[in-house]
C-alpha cells in the first residue's frame, strides 16, 4: 500500500518535471550564472521589474493566437511596427508626457487593424503552416515598412523636424529620441519598496489587459475561438465563422502588440527605427515559451513566470560568460542562443506531441474499422 | 432582424471612432509641448527699446526655475499652450524686489519660442514679446550622412 | 466542366497560362526585363552589368541547388540551410590552419566540410523525421540556434593560425576572413573569358554544371526516383516498400553538404570568409530564388534553381545602379526584401497537391 503510495508520488513528480523542464531548466541556469555574475540583488530585482514593466504587455498579445489554435504570433512585429510609425508622427508632433503615449496608442489602432486584417487573411490561406507564414510575414512587412520609413517619410509624408528626418531629406534617422515622454508612464505612482522602484501605472495597465484577457474567454467570441482552436471542422460545423475568428484574432493580438510596443518605447525612451521591432517578436516568444507554455497553450501565469526567468538570464548571461571565458561578446552569443535553442525545443516538443496524438487518432480509427468489420461479418455469418 | 443588429454595431462603432478622434484632438491640444527660452536681453521691439534688467528670478509652480543676471537666458518645458510664471525682478541696482505673475498663450505651431522678459515687465503685448527659436544647429547642413542600421541578428538588449 | 469552359477563349487561355506560371513570377520576370532595358537608357554600361549578374549568378548557384532534395523528398523548403553553412565554414577555417594553401585550400576545404556536414546532416534529418509536417519552422530555428551556437564555438575553438584569428588577442575568429592566398577566385579564374568589359567566370558555372548535372542524374537513378515517391506520395511511397524515413535523410544530408559546397563557392567569388552571423540570413535568398525560379514548396526541378537564381541576382545586381540614376535612391535593399520575403509568401500560401 505505502509503496504504492510513493510510486504515485514518483510518477507524478516525474510528470511534474516533465511537463516544466523547461522553467527548471532556466531556475537551474539562473542559479548558477547569477553569483557568477556578481550582481548585488537589488540591481536585479530593479532590472526584473523595470523588465517586467517593459515587456509583459507585449508578451501577453501572444496569448490570444495561441487561444485561437495559431500557434505563436510570430507577426506581432506587426503591431511593434504600427506603434513605431504612430510614435515617429507623435514625436513629429511634439506631443510630450503622458497625452504623447495615448495618442500614439490611439494613432498605432489603425495601422494594426489593417497589418493584423493582412496578416490573418494570408494565414487563412495557409492552414496548418502558420508559423512559418507569420515568421515570413513578418520579414515581408519589415520590407514594406522600410520602404514607407526610409524613404517615404519627408517626401510624401511630411515630417517636419531635422532632428528625426535624415540630413539627405527623406527618411527617418536611426534613433528617434522620445526623451519628453521617457518613462512618463512608469513614473506615475511609481513607488520605490526597498530600493526597487515599481511603476504602478504600468502594472495597472498590465493588471487591466490580465482582468481583459480572463473575462474574453468568457465572452461568446472568446469561446468560438477555442472551439476554432481546438478542431476548426466541428466548429465550422457548429456554425461558427473559422476564417472571421481568425482574422480577429490576429488583428486582437497585432494592436495589443502595437500598445506594448508604445509602452516598451516609452521605458526605453528612444526608437531603434530599424531594430527595435526586428527581433521583438522572438524575444517574447522565447520569454513566454521559457515561463512554461507551449505552442498550444499558455496562460497568464506562464507569462510572468517566463519574463522573470528568461530576463534574469538576459541580465546576468554577458557578465557571467564574460567572467567565465574572458570574453564579454560570449555571454552575448549565449542568450542570443538559448533564446532559439529554446523556441526550437518547443517547437520540436509541439510537433512530435501533435505527431503522437495524431498516430494515436489513426490508430483508433483502425481499430474501430477493424471492428466494425468483424461486426459486418458475424452478421454476414 | 439581422438588420438591426447591424445598424447597431455599426453605431457602437462610430461611436467608438468618435471617442478615440475626440481623445486624439484633446490629447494633441493638452500634450503639445514647448520649450520657452526666458532672456533677459536688451531688445528692440516695435521700434522701442528696452534694456536688460539687472536681475529676474523666475518662478514655475512655485519652485524657482532660473536666476537671470542681465544677457542670461532661461529655458522651461511647457505641456500645454498656457504657460504661468511668477517673476521677480530689480531693475536697477539697489531697486526693491517686485513680484509679477504672467500667464503666456503659446502659439501652437512653435516648437521653441524665445520670450523676453524686459519688454514683458515693461507691459510690452505678449504676443510681441515672443519669437521664434531658431536654432543654430539646424541650420547647419555639413552634416554627415548616417548609415542605416538594421539589427537582423537580435543581439540587442531586449 | 467549369474549368473547360475557362480555357476556351483566348482571356481564358491567358488567364490560365498565368495562373500555371505564377501572377509574381511574372512580375519579377518583367520587372528584370525592365531594368535590362532601363540600364542601357540611364547609361549603365550592359556589359558591367551582366558581368556582375553572372558573378553573382555563379556565387549563388549552388546554394539555390541545395534546396533541391529535400523539396524533392517533401521536406518542404530547407530553412535549417545555415546549418549546411556552419559545415562549410568549418571546412574552410580548417583547410586554412592546417596550412593549406592556393588552389588545393579549396579541394581541401571541400573535404574536409564533407564530415561535417554528413555529420550535422544526420543529426537533423532525424530530428526532421521526428516531426514530419512541421518541418519549416523547426528548420529556421534549427539554422539560427546552430549559427549563434557557431557564435560561440569561433571565439571558444583553438584556432592559432595568424592570418584567421584577432591579431591582439591571438585567439577567437575574426569576423570576416579574407581569402587572399587561399582559394579567392580559384575557380572563377579557371577558363575566364573575358571580352573588354564582359567577363565570364566559366570555372564557377562549370563546377555549378558538374554538381546540377549530378543532381539531375541522380533524381533520375532509381533512388532518386523513390525519392521524388516519398516527396509527392509518402503512402504510396510506403506501400511500395521505400523507406520513407531513410529517403528524407538521405535528402536532408545531400542538401546540407550542397549547402557546404555552396558556401565553399561563394567564399571564392567574394574573396573573404563571413564568420558570426553572417550565415544567419543566408537561408531566404536561396529559397526565394528557386520559388522565382518555379519551384513550389513540394516541386522543383534543375531548371527552376537556374532561372530563380538569374533572376533573383539579376535584380539584387541591376536595381541598386538603375534605381540610383533614375531617382537618386538606392531603394534596391529593400525591393529586395520585399521580393524574396514576398515570393516565399506567395509560395507558402499556394494549396499544393500533395501538401500536408
Amino acid at each position: 500500500m505505502k509503496n504504492e503510495n510513493s510510486n504515485g508520488f514518483g510518477k507524478k513528480l516525474k510528470t511534474f518535471l516533465a511537463s516544466n523542464s523547461v522553467p527548471i531548466m532556466f531556475i537551474l541556469i539562473c542559479a548558477v550564472c547569477i553569483p557568477i555574475s556578481g550582481f548585488s540583488i537589488s540591481y536585479l530585482l530593479n532590472e526584473i521589474v523595470t523588465r517586467m514593466g517593459r515587456n509583459i504587455f507585449l508578451i501577453l498579445a501572444l496569448l490570444i493566437p495561441i487561444m485561437a489554435g495559431m500557434g505563436l504570433n510570430f507577426g506581432m512585429t506587426l503591431g511593434a511596427m504600427a506603434a513605431e510609425i504612430a510614435l515617429i508622427f507623435v514625436a513629429d508632433l511634439q506631443i510630450w508626457g503622458i497625452p504623447g503615449v495615448i495618442l500614439a496608442m490611439i494613432f498605432s489602432i489603425p495601422i494594426s487593424i489593417v497589418l493584423g486584417i493582412v496578416c490573418g487573411k494570408i494565414l487563412n490561406r495557409s492552414k496548418g503552416r502558420e508559423m512559418i507564414t507569420s515568421y515570413i510575414i513578418s520579414y515581408f512587412i519589415n520590407g514594406i515598412y522600410q520602404l514607407v520609413v526610409l524613404y517615404m517619410m519627408g517626401p510624401i509624408i511630411p515630417i517636419k523636424h531635422s532632428s528625426i528626418k535624415l540630413p539627405r531629406g527623406y527618411g527617418i534617422r536611426n534613433t528617434v529620441s522620445l526623451l519628453n515622454m521617457r518613462r512618463c508612464l512608469d513614473n506615475v505612482f511609481a513607488v520605490t519598496v526597498g530600493g526597487v522602484k515599481i511603476p504602478v501605472l504600468t502594472f495597472i495597465l498590465i493588471g487591466l489587459l490580465c482582468l481583459f484577457i480572463i473575462w474574453f474567454r468568457k465572452t461568446k467570441l472568446g469561446q468560438d475561438m477555442r472551439a476554432v482552436g481546438q478542431d476548426m471542422e466541428v466548429a465550422r460545423d457548429a456554425g461558427i465563422d473559422v476564417e472571421k475568428t481568425r482574422v480577429i484574432s490576429i488583428v486582437m493580438s497585432t494592436v495589443l502588440a502595437g500598445f506594448g510596443m508604445v509602452i516598451y518605447l516609452q521605458n526605453m525612451g528612444n526608437i531603434a527605427t530599424y531594430s527595435s521591432h526586428s527581433q521583438i517578436g522572438m524575444f517574447c516568444i522565447a520569454a513566454l515559451l521559457v515561463g512554461g507554455a507551449s505552442v498550444e497553450k499558455a496562460s497568464i501565469g506562464n507569462v510572468f513566470l517566463g519574463v522573470i526567468l528568461f530576463h534574469t538570464m538576459f541580465i546576468v548571461a554577458p557578465s557571467a560568460g564574460a567572467k567565465i571565458t574572458g570574453d564579454s561578446m560570449i555571454g552575448e552569443y549565449f542568450r542570443v542562443f538559448v533564446s532559439y535553442a529554446v523556441i526550437t525545443v518547443a517547437l520540436v516538443m509541439y510537433e512530435t506531441k501533435k505527431r503522437r496524438e495524431k498516430g494515436k487518432l489513426g490508430a483508433q480509427l483502425q481499430e474501430d474499422q477493424e471492428a466494425e468489420e468483424k461486426k459486418a461479418k458475424e452478421a454476414k455469418a | 432582424m439581422k438588420k438591426k443588429v447591424n445598424v447597431r454595431s455599426l453605431c457602437f462603432k462610430i461611436g467608438f471612432i468618435l471617442i478615440l478622434l475626440i481623445i486624439s484632438a484633446v490629447m494633441l491640444v493638452i500634450g503639445r509641448g514647448h520649450t520657452i527660452y526666458l532672456d533677459n536681453k536688451k531688445a528692440e521691439i516695435n521700434g522701442t527699446q528696452y534694456d536688460a534688467y539687472r536681475k529676474i528670478t523666475v518662478y514655475v509652480n512655485g519652485e524657482k526655475l532660473a536666476k537671470l543676471s542681465a544677457k542670461d537666458r532661461g529655458m522651461a518645458e511647457n505641456m500645454g499652450q498656457t504657460f504661468s510664471m511668477t517673476l521677480e525682478y530689480e531693475k536697477e541696482k539697489g531697486d526693491e524686489a517686485k513680484t509679477e505673475e504672467f500667464t503666456l498663450k503659446l502659439p501652437y505651431n512653435l516648437d521653441g519660442i524665445v520670450v523676453n522678459l524686459p519688454a514683458l515687465l515693461e507691459g510690452v503685448p505678449q504676443e510681441d514679446c515672443m519669437s521664434e527659436f531658431v536654432s543654430l544647429l539646424a541650420a547647419d547642413d555639413t552634416e554627415e550622412e548616417e548609415e542605416i542600421v538594421t539589427d537582423e541578428f537580435a543581439l540587442g538588449d531586449f | 466542366m467549369n474549368e473547360t469552359l475557362e480555357r476556351t477563349g483566348f482571356k481564358g487561355r491567358v488567364k490560365s497560362a498565368i495562373d500555371s506560371f505564377g501572377l509574381p513570377r511574372l512580375i519579377i520576370a518583367c520587372f528584370l526585363l525592365l531594368l535590362f532595358v532601363m540600364a542601357p537608357i540611364v547609361g549603365a554600361d550592359f556589359a558591367t552589368q551582366i558581368t556582375n549578374t553572372l558573378n553573382r549568378f555563379s556565387w549563388n548557384a549552388v546554394l539555390v541547388l541545395a534546396m533541391v532534395p529535400m523539396i524533392h523528398s517533401g521536406c518542404g523548403l530547407n530553412f535549417g540551410l545555415p546549418l549546411g553553412i556552419i559545415s562549410g565554414l568549418l571546412g574552410a577555417t580548417l583547410s586554412i590552419e592546417l596550412g593549406f594553401t592556393g588552389g588545393f585550400s579549396f579541394v581541401m576545404a571541400i573535404l574536409l566540410a564533407t564530415p561535417f556536414a554528413i555529420l550535422f546532416g544526420v543529426g537533423y534529418g532525424w530530428l526532421l523525421n521526428k516531426i514530419k509536417g512541421g518541418e519549416m519552422m523547426i528548420a529556421t530555428y534549427v539554422g539560427f540556434s546552430s549559427v549563434s551556437l557557431m557564435c560561440m564555438m569561433w571565439l571558444l575553438l583553438p584556432y592559432h593560425s595568424p592570418t584567421m584569428v584577432w591579431g591582439l588577442a591571438g585567439k577567437g575568429l575574426r569576423t570576416t576572413i579574407s581569402l587572399e592566398g587561399f582559394y579567392d577566385k580559384v575557380l572563377a579564374n579557371f577558363l575566364k573569358i573575358s571580352i573588354g568589359n564582359l567577363s565570364i567566370p566559366v570555372g564557377t558555372i562549370l563546377f555549378f554544371a558538374v554538381l546540377a548535372f549530378a543532381m539531375w542524374a541522380f533524381l533520375h537513378t532509381k533512388t532518386g526516383t523513390a525519392m521524388t515517391a516519398v516527396g509527392s506520395n509518402p503512402t504510396f511511397a510506403k506501400a511500395a516498400g521505400v523507406n520513407v524515413d531513410k529517403m528524407r535523410m538521405l535528402s536532408v544530408v545531400m542538401s546540407t553538404w550542397l549547402a557546404a559546397i555552396g558556401i565553399l563557392v561563394y567564399e571564392q567569388g567574394f574573396g573573404f570568409i563571413q564568420l558570426y552571423m553572417a550565415p544567419f540570413n543566408m537561408a531566404l535568398p536561396a529559397v526565394s530564388a528557386i520559388l522565382i525560379g518555379g519551384a513550389s514548396v513540394n516541386k522543383a526541378s534543375i531548371t527552376n534553381v537556374i532561372i530563380g537564381t538569374f533572376l533573383f541576382q539579376g535584380i539584387v545586381t541591376m536595381t541598386p545602379t538603375v534605381m540610383n540614376s533614375m531617382i537618386h535612391m538606392d531603394m534596391s535593399e529593400v525591393i529586395r526584401i520585399i521580393v524574396s520575403n514576398g515570393m516565399i509568401l506567395y509560395a507558402l500560401t499556394r494549396k499544393t497537391e500533395g501538401s500536408k
